[in-house]
């Protein structure tokens, strides 16, 4: 089985997050990165599938050039080889345009299965995995958690709200977006970043898969979330009180 | 006076049947010998060279001989009876060398010593009394052996060690008796030939048993890596810990023919003895397996068949496996490497050991709590904040930025500090400094943390580091070597017990008008009546051989007891080598034996100097049912004296 895993790195979950003068990035100087917690899943299904099944899994990300050690930990973590799209205005970028340039690169590899986080850590948009099957037209699924093989392609495991699963069938070629804890997550060793010295990754540009495009949409502002802690006071009776929490409750916080 | 005492009795001559025949037992024995021995030493000789080891300088390998070997001061200090018969079995061993050479000589006629001489009587005499000596001894060590069965030397009986002990016992009878006999008589003749034969059935057998530490262990000693667990540096791009035999270093594999199989490893190893799978002798016995087996040049794992995952990794890197270890095997870096094999080619799969290691690939600390946390800490505490005009740079570690009770420990020891107006601060940002991961095999990681930690040492300016955590104390001085010049560090025993006098202590009349600095604040809990027990942190006493400071701390504010084990002897609390991370242990909990232990003292108070230790007794007392003895680190013992309120100065 040919593998496909698109991953994005993403500033480390414990570097201090300020918004740069511009407002429309983020401030780097202080910044560590990590690969995506969610796409380090995906990597993880693809590794176990191969190891299961056989075959090779591709790494493929886009990114400027120092995303090279998110690829180098993946190649570390088992990948085979890697496709890093060198692209120094990712962050400037909608999720089409990303979407386009991961599909791109996609096609020439036509694998089986393409695996992606079903969301970034950063802008946690959800959309690139899902964007990127439709743009090759094959068959996708969200939130998956297990895949396994099948005669005829697929079953896969998807999460669905409180605590329910639900399983199907999908021909291969797809694209699946990967959940969180799935999987336990391997840990990266010395013998592995040796090896993945000698993996190859082929670097592409961006103009060589996809013509210049405007972005479908525009990054305005950033602006972190506001801390409110806001306590408001129910007056009156207690049965008035009462009314009103349960309306709030239902309509505010839709907890009932 | 020499003509009172009775001579030596030799055969006067030997007829040619004897010499031939006694060339024929040298020529047999020797090749009996030889054709075990060569054996052996090919598999030390072809394992691989040891890329860090250097021979110089000389001067403490020559100590550790004349100490070790010469004067067998591990042999006899760990088991004083044991040791002190067997020290007169070596002894003897090396004043019959020249009898024995003398014996061989004259069977052709060419004695050096003559029994009647005046250089030869005494030689001969001197001999005699070590041969009485060796006599008692190997007959006491029989007796250890076969009556009084001590456990460690196992549940099954060594007949080949009786059969030696045998063959011992002759060599020296027979030689006293030949000083009762006249030279003519043929008694001299039955004696000179029974040694004979003793002595060349001995000789074959030794390389063929544990025996060969005769042989070897005088060298393993000599050319030992020389510091404690020093654990060495991968060498090359190839090399990934002790994966399989080819791995196997001469060290290594001299070592593991070393081993007398004494058991005093496993006595005091707390895996061992407290029900885990880890046994240190068998791990070495493993490994000797292997090469008997398979050889140094096999690409056949080393753990699997021949010692056990699962065991190496319970390991608590206490040390006192290598500490005590009378024929100079370094266990700590054979387990640590076998570990280091495991954990860098990925074979290793724990979930609570993955958990961490992922927590620090992505993280700072090895708890995987988030940073932020550790600002707020230092926020609350008003630590100030090192800007390289201090004179310490207060570590924290993982344990003082996040553990609850690590934390009270470092709030506790800065108000000291700020008693005694010591400048300090502390880094902004701090990372593991890698001991749970060093230990653990993974040098990948350590690496990592090593590199970031020296480097924002070195962009700080730090010159000099006080640390509440004898794991970061050690890793930082010695394991940090390999990637830089670590500064200056010293555990927070060492800096109190050098400031003892400006100290607050226990206030007793005697002791005040005996020393007029110190002055006591607020007086402790009465004049020096609270009974405390000193835990020895395994990384503080063995790692870092730091026994008094702490002591003197703790007997500022009380009366000092002793724990049964205690100083180089003391038994760990359970969290080393990375174990404190690895979840719920098998079989007792080593934590609980030693808390046990501790509170049987009858002290009122336990101290501690190690915020694993801490953490560790603190929730082994937690689950007994009497009233438990107090923990506190030696800097709480001494902050309790202090106003409450000691913001810092500055």
């Amino acid at each position: 089985m040919k593998i496909l895993v698109a991953i994005k790195q993403v500033p480390d979950r414990d570097s201090p997050v300020r918004i740069d003068a511009t407002g429309k990035g983020i401030d780097e100087s202080d910044l560590q990165y990590a690969l995506n917690e969610p796409d380090a899943y995906a990597l993880e299904e693809a590794l176990q599938l191969k190891e299961k099944h056989g075959g090779e899994v591709i790494a493929l990300s886009a990114g400027p050039e120092n995303v090279g050690p998110t690829i180098r930990e993946a190649l570390a973590k088992g990948a085979d080889r890697a496709i890093h799209i060198l692209c120094d205005d990712l962050a400037s970028r909608d999720a089409l345009s990303v979407a386009r340039l991961l599909a791109e690169a996609a096609k020439q590899e036509a694998p089986d299965l393409l695996l992606t986080g079903l969301q970034s850590e950063d802008l946690g948009q959800g959309q690139t995995g899902v964007i990127v099957a439709e743009l090759l037209g094959l068959p996708h699924a969200t939130l998956i958690l297990h895949v396994e093989k099948t005669d005829s392609g697929i079953e896969v495991k998807r999460e669905l709200e409180e605590g329910w699963f639900q399983t199907i069938q999908l021909p291969t070629p797809a694209v699946l977006t990967i959940q969180s804890g799935g999987n336990k997550l391997r840990y990266a060793t010395l013998m592995g970043i040796k090896r993945s010295k000698m993996k190859e990754v082929k670097q592409l540009t961006t103009d060589s898969l996809v013509p210049a495009a405007p972005p479908v949409a525009v990054l305005e502002q950033l602006t972190l979330p506001a801390k409110k802690k806001s306590t408001q006071m129910l007056t009156g009776t207690p049965q008035q009180a009462a009314a009103a929490l349960v309306e709030k409750l239902r309509t505010e916080a839709h907890v009932l | 006076m020499t003509f009172l005492l009775p001579t030596l009795a030799e055969p006067q001559h030997f007829s040619l049947a004897e010499k031939l025949l006694f060339a024929a037992l040298v020529l047999t024995s020797a090749y009996l010998f030889w054709r075990r021995f060569a054996v052996v030493l090919d598999k030390i000789l072809k394992s691989k060279k040891d890329a860090s080891f250097h021979l110089f300088p000389l001067a403490n390998r020559i100590r550790d001989f004349v100490s070790e070997v010469l004067f067998q001061s591990k042999v006899i200090r760990q088991r004083p009876a044991a040791g002190i018969a067997h020290a007169c079995v070596f002894w003897a061993f090396c004043a019959f060398v020249v009898v024995t050479l003398n014996h061989c000589a004259s069977v052709f006629g060419f004695p050096f010593l003559d029994p009647a001489g005046p250089i030869g009587r005494l030689y001969f005499w001197f001999a005699a009394v070590f041969a009485l000596a060796c006599a008692a001894g190997i007959a006491a060590l029989f007796i250890r052996r076969f009556f009084l069965r001590p456990k460690w030397l196992g549940p099954k009986l060594s007949w080949e060690s009786g059969f030696i002990a045998l063959l011992i016992f002759t060599l020296m009878a027979t030689y006293l008796a030949a000083f009762f006999t006249a030279a003519s008589s043929p008694s001299t003749r039955v004696l000179w030939w029974l040694h004979t034969l003793s002595l060349f059935i001995f000789l074959p057998i030794i390389p063929h048993t544990k025996h060969l530490h005769l042989l070897l262990s005088p060298f393993t000693v000599f050319l030992s890596r020389g510091s404690f667990s020093q654990i060495p540096p991968l060498a090359g791009d190839e090399d990934f810990g002790l994966v399989a035999g080819a791995d196997l270093t001469q060290l290594v594999s001299l070592q593991a023919y070393s081993c007398v199989e004494c058991g005093r490893c496993t006595e005091h190893c707390p895996a061992a003895s407290t029900g885990k799978l880890l046994n240190p002798k068998e791990i070495i016995l493993g490994v000797r397996a292997y090469l008997n087996d398979l050889g140094p040049a096999s690409d056949q794992p080393l753990l699997g068949k021949y010692n056990s995952q699962q065991a190496v990794f319970q390991c608590t890197t206490c040390g006192a496996c290598e500490f005590q270890c009378p024929v100079g095997i370094e266990h700590l870096p054979i387990l640590v490497g076998l570990r280091r094999g495991a954990v860098n080619t990925g074979s290793w799969e724990d979930d609570h050991g993955s958990k961490l290691f992922l927590a620090l690939e992505r993280g700072s600390n090895a708890l995987g709590i988030n940073p932020a946390e550790r600002d707020k800490f230092i926020e609350r505490e008003h630590l100030p904040i090192f800007d390289g005009t201090q004179e310490y740079c207060l570590w924290l570690g993982c344990m003082g930025s996040y553990d609850p009770k690590g934390r009270e420990i470092v709030a506790d020891l800065a108000r000291i500090l700020n008693y005694l107006g010591t400048s300090y601060g502390v880094l902004r940002k701090e990372k593991c400094t890698g001991d749970p991961v060093r230990r653990l095999g993974n040098d990948l990681l350590f690496q990592q943390l090593a590199e970031s930690n020296l480097e924002a040492l070195a962009q700080n300016k730090v010159k000099k580091i006080v640390a509440i955590c004898p794991h970061c104390v050690r890793t930082i001085q010695e394991d940090w070597k390999e990637y830089g010049t670590p500064p200056a560090v010293e555990h927070h025993s060492e800096f109190l017990a050098r400031h003892a006098n400006r100290l607050p202590h226990a206030s007793s009349p005697s002791s005040d008008s005996n020393n007029k600095d110190r002055v006591p604040l607020v007086p402790l809990l009465g004049p020096g009546k609270e009974k405390i027990v000193f835990h020895d942190p395994c990384y503080l006493g063995r790692y870092r051989n730091v026994y008094n400071e702490p002591r003197t701390v703790a007997a500022l504010a009380g009366e000092l007891v002793e724990a049964p084990r205690n100083h180089n002897r003391s038994f760990c609390c359970g969290a080393g080598g990375g174990l404190s991370f690895l979840g719920e242990e098998t079989g007792i909990r080593v934590s609980q034996i030693r808390a046990a232990e501790l509170a049987s003292t009858g002290a009122e108070t336990i101290a501690t100097a190690c915020p694993f230790c801490n953490s560790m007794f603190r929730d082994a007392l937690a689950s007994t049912a009497e009233p438990a003895p107090q923990l506190l680190d030696i800097a709480q013992l001494i902050a309790r004296a202090l106003p409450p309120a000691n913001l810092p100065t500055r």
